[in-house]
């Protein structure tokens, strides 16, 4: 890892029309960094993401970007972003393929009036073999299982050829099974194209022994650092509120948050 | 029927209606899969209260359709993004205001004026060939951005966000789309009317989708059911004396609904 900050929050704050979702973030991301970001509904996960692809300015503070201001980022800029969006359901009706929607992650790199070539088919088959869709490249895309597009929708982003991948709730609503093998497949990634991932879940077991750092968002930044850090009863409690239970599973934290007015 | 062909006012109104019909149809595609048909129906009326004031005040009747039209896009969106709010709603607003405008302007009017009734209810046979070279010039122009920018215009019906996160000026294409619908709104004005227009926008659109499991298919298919549509409209309305217009919208509504009872698409098994 290099100690270069390819994604650098000083002090930033985004609000909503006055409502401050996040608030006096300072956060570095290093190049090759695989960092998950938890914390409960409404606590900013993806707001930091939409700020991440330059969707939404800080009110206050900055946030650098690839060290360009998130004000300035341009479609140059975005195109090295790979993102998962947090999941709503496609409608099932869209006349998309696999392959085509795979293809849309070339466009930004593509720019204006061009055409596939095939050094882009190349790498969309790349990706979609990389998660294990390209059998299915023909298939409608609304007409797969939810975790099928998920892995389609990873593939999008990975056609890419990005620098920083930003997952938001990738292995929402899929089965325990897939989620493993989503996760497995991320981990991966990271390891052969030194991919910074941004990893937001709700799922803490599911990341914590894979990511390098952990970051525990509710409105602030409320702690920062290697899992085994984080995961603590004193730390994770003023978040998740007294329902958190630490127990061990392989010699490692294994945390049960029973969430009270959410879903877990 | 060769001898049909061989009228000028049939011939106009073939190549009119394969124009329009094509080009509503492709535009109709991105119309439906971004889920912005109110932007058509709101041009149409936007569109015939140019039509009447143009006939009040005595200018071009086209000019003041285009302006109004492209007005509707232009006022909707600065009022969405001032506002921060879904463009149904100023959408509304703007329609009812445009067709009071429409009324009140027919009624400053003096005496009967048939040729503003015409914009309203279509008349694809009586199409001049003015009339037709302007459609054909506007349809071309649109045709050529609809393709030069056709990947693009995918991507941001297919999901906006992402389509500007992952580097494709999205937000500009999105407007440059809505104008594009308005204009094809306009140009299918004067053959099918105000109040039918829409439905040559979504319509043809909407039966594709029923059967399209990709964009080419899809392609092909709303370009056929438009216009397919659109001929079997002209001939049956001047066969049956019947007016065009609504002779179309009803052959194409009739695709649609036996598209949604019998396409079984959605009941279609995936292969392993
Ligand atoms: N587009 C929006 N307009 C207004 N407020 C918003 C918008 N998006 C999010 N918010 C608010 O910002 C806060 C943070 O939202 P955000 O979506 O970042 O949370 P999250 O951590 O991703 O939650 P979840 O776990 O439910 O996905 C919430 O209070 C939410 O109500
Ligand atoms: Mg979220």
């Amino acid at each position: 890892m290099t100690t270069h900050p390819i994604i650098r929050f000083s002090n930033a704050t985004f609000s909503y029309n006055g409502h401050e979702a996040l608030k006096d973030i300072t956060l570095d991301i290093f190049e090759g960094e695989f960092v998950g970001v938890i914390g409960p509904n409404g606590s900013g996960k993806t707001t930091l993401l939409k700020g991440l692809l330059g969707l939404i300015h800080p009110t206050s503070g900055s946030l650098q970007i690839f060290d360009c201001a998130c004000e300035e980022l341009r479609c140059h800029h975005r195109a090295r972003i790979g993102y998962l969006p947090q999941k709503e359901r496609t409608d099932p009706n869209y006349p998309i393929t696999v392959w085509e929607a795979a293809m849309m992650g070339r466009y930004g790199a593509m720019g204006l009036f061009k055409r596939p070539q095939k050094q882009d088919h190349e790498i969309v088959m790349e990706s979609l073999e990389a998660v294990g869709m390209a059998d299915l490249k023909d298939q409608a895309f609304g007409q797969l299982s939810g975790g099928e597009q998920q892995r389609v929708l990873i593939a999008r982003a990975l056609s890419q050829r990005p620098d920083i991948l930003l997952l938001d709730e990738p292995t929402t609503g899929i089965d325990a099974a897939t989620q493993r093998r989503l996760r497995d497949l991320i981990c991966k990634l990271h390891q052969q194209f030194h991919l910074t991932i941004v990893f937001v879940t709700h799922d803490i077991n599911l990341i914590s022994g894979i990511v390098e750092t952990l970051v525990v968002l509710k409105t602030r930044l409320h702690a920062k650092g290697p899992p085994e850090e984080v995961l603590t009863k004193a730390v994770l409690e003023p978040v998740y509120g007294d329902e958190v239970i630490i127990a061990k599973r392989d010699q490692k934290p294994y945390i049960i948050v029973r969430d009270t007015h959410n879903h877990a | 029927m060769l001898e049909l062909l061989s009228y000028g006012f049939i011939q106009r109104a073939l190549a009119a209606s394969l124009l329009i019909g094509l080009v509503c149809a492709l535009i109709g595609i991105f119309t439906v899969l971004k889920g912005v048909t109110f932007i058509g129906a709101g041009t149409a009326h936007a569109a015939f209260a140019g039509v009447t004031l143009a006939f009040l005040i005595g200018v071009s009747p086209f000019l003041m359709a285009v302006l109004f039209g492209l007005s509707t896009v232009w006022v909707t969106t600065f009022v969405q993004e001032k506002g921060k709010m879904k463009p149904d709603v100023p959408i509304g607003v703007f329609y009812t205001f445009t067709m009071a405008l429409a009324i009140l302007f027919i009624g400053l009017m003096k005496g009967y004026r048939p040729e503003v009734y015409g914009y309203l209810f279509g008349s694809i046979l009586s199409v001049t060939s003015l009339d037709l070279k302007v459609i054909a010039a506007l349809s071309i122009g649109i045709l050529i951005v609809l393709v030069l920018f056709f990947k693009e215009f995918h991507f941001i019906s297919f999901d906006q966000e992402m389509a500007e996160a992952s580097g494709i000026p999205a937000k500009r294409l999105s407007f440059l789309l809505l104008n594009l619908i308005s204009l094809a709104v306009v140009i299918a004005l004067k053959a099918v009317g105000a109040m039918l227009v829409f439905a040559l926008l979504v319509i043809p659109a909407a039966a594709a989708q029923q059967w399209a499991t990709n964009m080419r298919t899809m392609i092909i298919y709303s370009a056929l059911i438009g216009v397919g549509s659109s001929w079997a409209g002209v001939f049956l309305s001047y066969w049956l004396d019947i007016p065009s217009g609504a002779t179309i919208v009803l052959l194409a509504a009739t695709v649609f609904l036996f598209s949604v009872l019998f396409s079984g698409k959605r009941q279609k098994a995936r292969p392993v």
